[in-house]
């Protein structure tokens, strides 16, 4: 890599410790967290005897069978699917309109898209009891709160459409299927979004993850969504919340793992795409590999 | 105007609600026009509130710049295994997104009073519950935010560092450099931008944090576990204006942290095309 005097003699050996111990230090709390949830022996007994003893899921099932756990979990799966299609509806040809008629308002719609940053979640929820007495009408449905779930995740899902517009020649494909007679929406359905699932599916799946996992605004707007229902639930049983968020986590990485075996199978061959994944993950870093 | 649409979500779902607390928070509490509420809400206790917050985010995202810009070094350099940067960036990418509520309790699971690391520690004869020190307590609240601001960080100095280009090393040994000349007058220069930078968002990460810091500590001198008070509190329009002071100081503080990192990004920019 750039930099860096391959003849240094042990010049690895800090740089493999660092990652050792990042290793650890990003696994360790995973680990914890599935330990306690999953497995019925309280601390104070665990050790090597105990070890592979009592594990069991009884926990997770103790959740499931709670009356407040379906309507949660249904709650937030709308939330979540709402917040997709709001977010790529919306995006998708914004992005797509900046790239062919407003190269110069990239910088503009870039920092528009950071601006959800600027606004704290605790501080939004302040601006939205301001406004709750003059729209009754819209904010007393609990799916009001997928617009602001499309702006929270914005910074992510835009920089991910972004990404992806950058690594296609969109000028040719749009003037394409704009010479064969197809509309904007035909263009967008059948050219872009084929062409664009790497970064549409990283998009999705970020933003699944920002529902699933958003409990500020919907705690404090009392919504009960799924992790407002992991907050108060451990209260009842800390296993059970815990061994949930634990089927979160891994439900929203298998989601992912999932959206990319089933888009990339239809075209094997999407080499000038693939790299678009590390990059779309990427969310406010200052522009990826291009 | 094919934006249009776009403008007018961003208007109605985030500046709106942002001018409201504002226009709420320049009330009297007699409910006269004014800057009363905005200054009670910088005085006292709640001065101490954003001085503490201040600090502490400050801490935090020094702590998460420190170690960030270490991994993704350590990443970028290491040239075997092939997969293990595609794999920091990728992972980074996804725990940068961790946050809420779930991440406090894996660290209460980790090294909360009944935590496994707390009993494995305690085997080795270290009591981290001996004396006064709780997970709610600045350093451990700044280890649990480390476990996003870290790969926030990697994220941001990846692209920097690969965008250190071997020739300037190369053309810096040529003139004489040493190593330490090459850092002082070249690397560190360049990486500065992303460096800086970096710690104004994870300053803003930190400091806007709420759910995770909710369920770790209840301590009033967290500006965000402040206005969730005032919030949780049914709070009526024109009673308390304090809170939306409090809300909007906080909007001052993070619009500040994050324009400033929006130039520095723009000069981070400039070398990594």
């Amino acid at each position: 890599m750039a930099a860096v005097n391959p003849s240094r003699r042990g010049g690895r050996v800090v740089p493999n410790a660092i990652l050792i111990v990042a290793a650890f230090f990003f696994l360790a709390p995973l680990v914890a967290i599935a330990r306690f949830g999953f497995q019925n022996v309280p601390t104070v007994l665990l050790g090597w005897s105990s070890l592979f003893k009592k594990w069991t899921w009884d926990g997770i099932t103790g959740a499931f069978h709670n009356r407040n756990f379906g309507p949660a979990l249904r709650l937030s799966l709308k939330l979540a699917v709402g917040t997709v299609f709001g977010t790529i509806g919306l995006l998708l040809p914004t992005a797509v309109w900046v790239h062919l008629k407003l190269p110069k308002a990239r910088g503009l719609v870039e920092f528009m898209t950071v601006l959800p940053y600027m606004v704290p979640g605790i501080a939004l929820v302040a601006g939205i009891k301001v406004i709750q007495p003059h729209a009754r009408w819209f904010l007393n449905s609990p799916y009001s709160l997928i617009p602001y779930y499309v702006v929270l995740a914005l910074p992510f899902t835009y920089r991910s459409i972004d990404a992806g517009l950058r690594s296609i020649d969109l000028r040719t494909l749009v003037d394409a299927s704009r010479s064969l007679g197809a509309g904007w929406g035909t263009t967008l359905r059948r050219v872009l979004m084929p062409n664009l699932r790497t970064s549409i599916v990283s998009a999705t799946f970020l933003t699944v993850a920002v529902v699933l996992g958003e409990y500020t605004i919907a705690n404090l707007l009392l919504r009960h969504t799924l992790p407002v229902f992991q907050g108060t639930y451990r209260a009842d049983s800390p296993r059970g919340a815990y061994a949930l968020s634990v089927l979160v986590l891994l439900g929203t990485t298998a989601l992912f793992a999932l959206l990319t075996v089933l888009t990339r199978r239809r075209v094997p061959k999407l080499s000038n795409l693939t790299d678009a994944t590390a990059t779309a993950v990427v969310p406010v870093s200052s522009g990826g590999p291009e | 105007m094919g934006l249009l649409p776009f403008f007018g979500f961003l208007l109605l779902f985030l500046l709106v609600p942002a001018i409201s607390v504002f226009q709420e928070a320049l009330h009297n509490t007699d409910g006269s026009f004014g800057w009363r509420s905005m200054k009670d809400a910088f005085t006292g206790q709640n001065l101490d509130a954003f001085k503490f917050s201040v600090e502490f985010s400050a801490f935090a995202a020094f702590v998460g710049v420190v170690f960030g810009t270490l991994l993704a070094y350590a990443a970028a350099t290491a040239t075997r295994p092939r997969w293990l940067r595609n794999l920091v960036a990728s992972f980074s990418g996804v725990a940068a997104n961790m946050g809420g509520i779930v991440l406090a309790f894996a660290f209460i699971a980790l090294i909360g009073p009944q935590g496994i690391a707390t009993k494995a520690l305690k085997f080795f004869g270290w009591n981290m519950y001996g004396g006064s020190w709780k997970l709610g307590s600045v350093s451990g609240v700044t280890m649990v935010y480390s476990y996003f601001n870290i790969p926030l960080m990697v994220l941001i100095t990846l692209p920097a560092i690969d965008g250190l280009r071997p020739a300037w090393r190369e053309a810096c040994t040529n003139l004489g450099g040493t190593t330490f000349t090459y850092w002082r007058r070249v690397g560190f220069p360049v990486l500065l931008p992303s460096l800086l930078g970096g710690f104004m968002l994870l300053f803003a990460n930190s400091f806007s944090a709420y759910a995770t810091a909710s369920i770790l500590t209840d301590s009033t001198r967290i500006v965000a576990l402040r206005l969730g008070f005032y919030l949780g509190g049914d709070v009526n329009v024109g009673q308390d204006a304090i809170g939306f002071a409090l809300a909007a100081w906080m909007i001052v503080i993070t619009a500040f942290a994050m324009i400033v990192y929006w130039v520095l990004r723009k000069k981070a920019e400039r070398w990594q095309q």
